[in-house]
């Protein structure tokens, strides 16, 4: 990993702990936001007004090349009834070797909108709308994505299903022009009747390869998030690639936290 | 084969119109969750009062769990109530949680019952929260702060009305007095959390500082904890506040008839979910909204019919 990139990491880590507030219920663990700390999302914002700060780190210990490690901060903001916006810049490891839309220093920008919640006959449905405008390393054209989610409840056991698209604004070499995201995933709060703290999830996913010619990156994931104070919520993760290009993840491993106020 | 870009997009424009269609739908309701009135006193119960903060935590679970229990049952299972339900919610309260718990988790099938009656709750439980925050907090004007939580909580459409509400005429709908008749003992725990909620205030307001708060409050805490082992089964209607915290009542009219009233739809909600008048999920849903609309919202005050009028109180 290179000095600087590391260097970035270290700072923002140190940001995000010395943010940390005295401990007070804001952020709430049953919330599940991407990368948080694994790749899928429910269908719900966070409430109207509210602030929230996530970061992580992320290590994809790569069958093929070196283990990649990604910083994840990210601030986002319930502007709405039922919509958050999200500022995100993900800082990576060796970024002149990436591929595909996530590029080390991309400026990311989201707005996820929930559309109902969820009754005894609906599941919630929410849509999710990013753009990457291309001021990190070795980026060319804003990347649009949208997604589709579902959310629906058994007893205890919430299912979730996400489903998106990523357009590439100018992609280079063998970069595909748009690439397709599947998950499928169940969360589960741990603990009842006693403690509410914990949620365990599990997901199931695949997604094309950012290069053409190369066979669906498919994978399963495994994380926890608990409720650490009022306002403070700790997650991790680990994850393998089953299926995929030769340089596929053979370990995925995920810490972070977020903090609402 | 790779599909092409255009569709899937049209895949997704699919699924955006399947969304909107839904949108039709008479159970397509929304979330609407709002933040807390954010300030600095946020948090100064569980802070400063934990030992009190933890009972309140407690209570969250207690209608949550009662709740889902009845509509589980058709609200006819006596022992799965008066025996299991109650008996698990006292050992929730045993644990002393230093958090509140996550309600959906405890009541999955309920919030998706009646999700708008919930976040009425959800955002009335919050003022309830900022009022205990204020009172055990060193904020130096705490009429303002009142006032300025309390004027955040009339921007929700969920607020409840703050006009005094007729709770006798309540209570005589046609399925009242179904919960209590059939399961007085977790009617009388319920009853005793609403008499911790509102008994409180007065000895909060009247302590000069954190010690005295906290000597305050344990004579209450005490006789709570006495009612959750031998619920109050004598009473035959719910504690109010101004019978409590005649002081607070008197100075925070508005505030505690929001409380009042906030208790007397819990009771309301529990009658619905035991009563065979109202058979399926359906006619239940149907009822709760009806009442919610239509005599508890501040939104209805213009035709509430419940309201008591000036005239009326006089007399």
């Amino acid at each position: 990993m290179n000095r600087p990139g590391l260097r970035s990491i270290c700072a923002m880590i140190v940001l995000l702990c010395g943010l940390l507030p005295r401990p007070g219920l804001a952020l709430d663990h049953d919330n599940l936001d991407p990368n948080r700390p694994i790749g899928m999302e429910d269908a719900y914002a966070i409430p109207k007004g509210e602030i929230g700060m996530e970061g992580g780190v992320r290590f994809n210990d790569r069958r093929e090349g070196s283990t990649r490690v990604t910083f994840q901060p990210q601030i986002i903001y319930g502007a709405f009834y039922n919509a958050q916006i999200e500022i995100q810049g993900d800082l990576m490891s060796d970024p002149h070797t990436l591929v595909g839309a996530a590029k080390s220093g991309d400026l990311h920008l989201g707005l996820l909108y929930n559309f109902n919640t969820e009754t005894i006959s609906l599941p919630a449905f929410a849509a999710r709308v990013e753009v990457d405008l291309p001021t990190g390393v070795n980026s060319k054209g804003v990347d649009t994505q949208m997604t589709g989610i579902l959310t629906r409840s058994f007893g205890r056991l919430r299912a979730h299903l996400n489903a998106g698209y990523t357009i590439l604004g100018s992609p280079q070499g063998q970069e595909r022009p748009g690439t397709y995201r599947a998950v499928a995933a169940v969360s589960y709060p741990l603990g009842y009747p006693t403690s509410f703290r914990d949620t365990l999830i599990a997901s199931l996913y695949t997604r094309e390869s950012d290069l053409r010619g190369q066979r669906n990156h498919s994978g399963i994931e495994i994380g926890l998030r608990h409720q650490l104070t009022s306002r403070v919520v700790l997650d991790g993760g680990l994850g393998t690639e089953f299926a995929g290009p030769a340089d596929r993840a053979a370990l995925l491993g995920t810490i972070g936290l977020s903090v609402g106020f | 084969m790779m599909r092409p870009p255009s569709n899937r997009l049209g895949a997704l424009v699919v699924l955006t119109t399947v969304v909107f269609v839904l949108a039709g739908c008479s159970q397509f309701e929304p979330r609407d969750k709002r933040f807390y009135y954010r300030a600095f006193w946020n948090f100064a119960l569980r802070e400063d009062l934990a030992e009190l903060d933890s009972e309140f935590n407690g209570v969250d679970f207690g209608h949550s769990n009662l709740y889902e229990n009845l509509l589980l049952t058709g609200g006819k299972d006596v022992p799965a109530i008066e025996d299991r339900a109650r008996k698990e919610t006292l050992a929730f309260i045993a644990t002393k949680p230093r958090l509140n718990p996550n309600e959906e988790a405890i009541a999955p099938t309920y919030m998706k019952l009646a999700w708008r009656a919930q976040n009425t709750f959800d955002e009335a439980h919050a003022l309830h929260r900022a009022t205990y925050d204020i009172m055990a907090s060193d904020e130096p004007d705490k009429d303002r702060a009142l006032r300025n939580v309390l004027a955040y909580y009339r921007e929700s459409a969920y607020a409840i009305t703050a006009k005094r509400l007729d709770h006798h005429r309540l209570d005589q709908l046609p399925y009242s007095k179904t919960f209590r008749q059939r399961f007085p003992l977790f009617n009388a725990t319920i009853w005793s959390y609403h008499y911790l909620q509102v008994a409180v205030y007065d000895p909060l307001q009247a302590a000069r500082d954190l010690a005295a708060k906290t000597q305050a409050v344990r004579p209450i805490l005490a006789t709570y904890r006495r009612y959750l082992e031998q619920p109050p089964v004598e009473w035959t209607f719910m504690p109010l506040t101004a019978g409590l915290s005649p002081s607070f009542a008197a100075r925070y009219t508005e505030i505690a008839n929001i409380f009042d009233n906030l208790h007397m739809l819990h009771d309301n909600i529990s009658d619905i979910l035991a009563s065979e008048l109202l058979p399926t999920w359906d006619a239940k849903r149907a009822e709760i909204y009806r009442l919610v609309d239509t005599y508890y919202l501040a939104s209805a005050d213009a035709t509430n019919p419940m309201i008591v009028r000036d005239r009326e109180h006089h007399h």
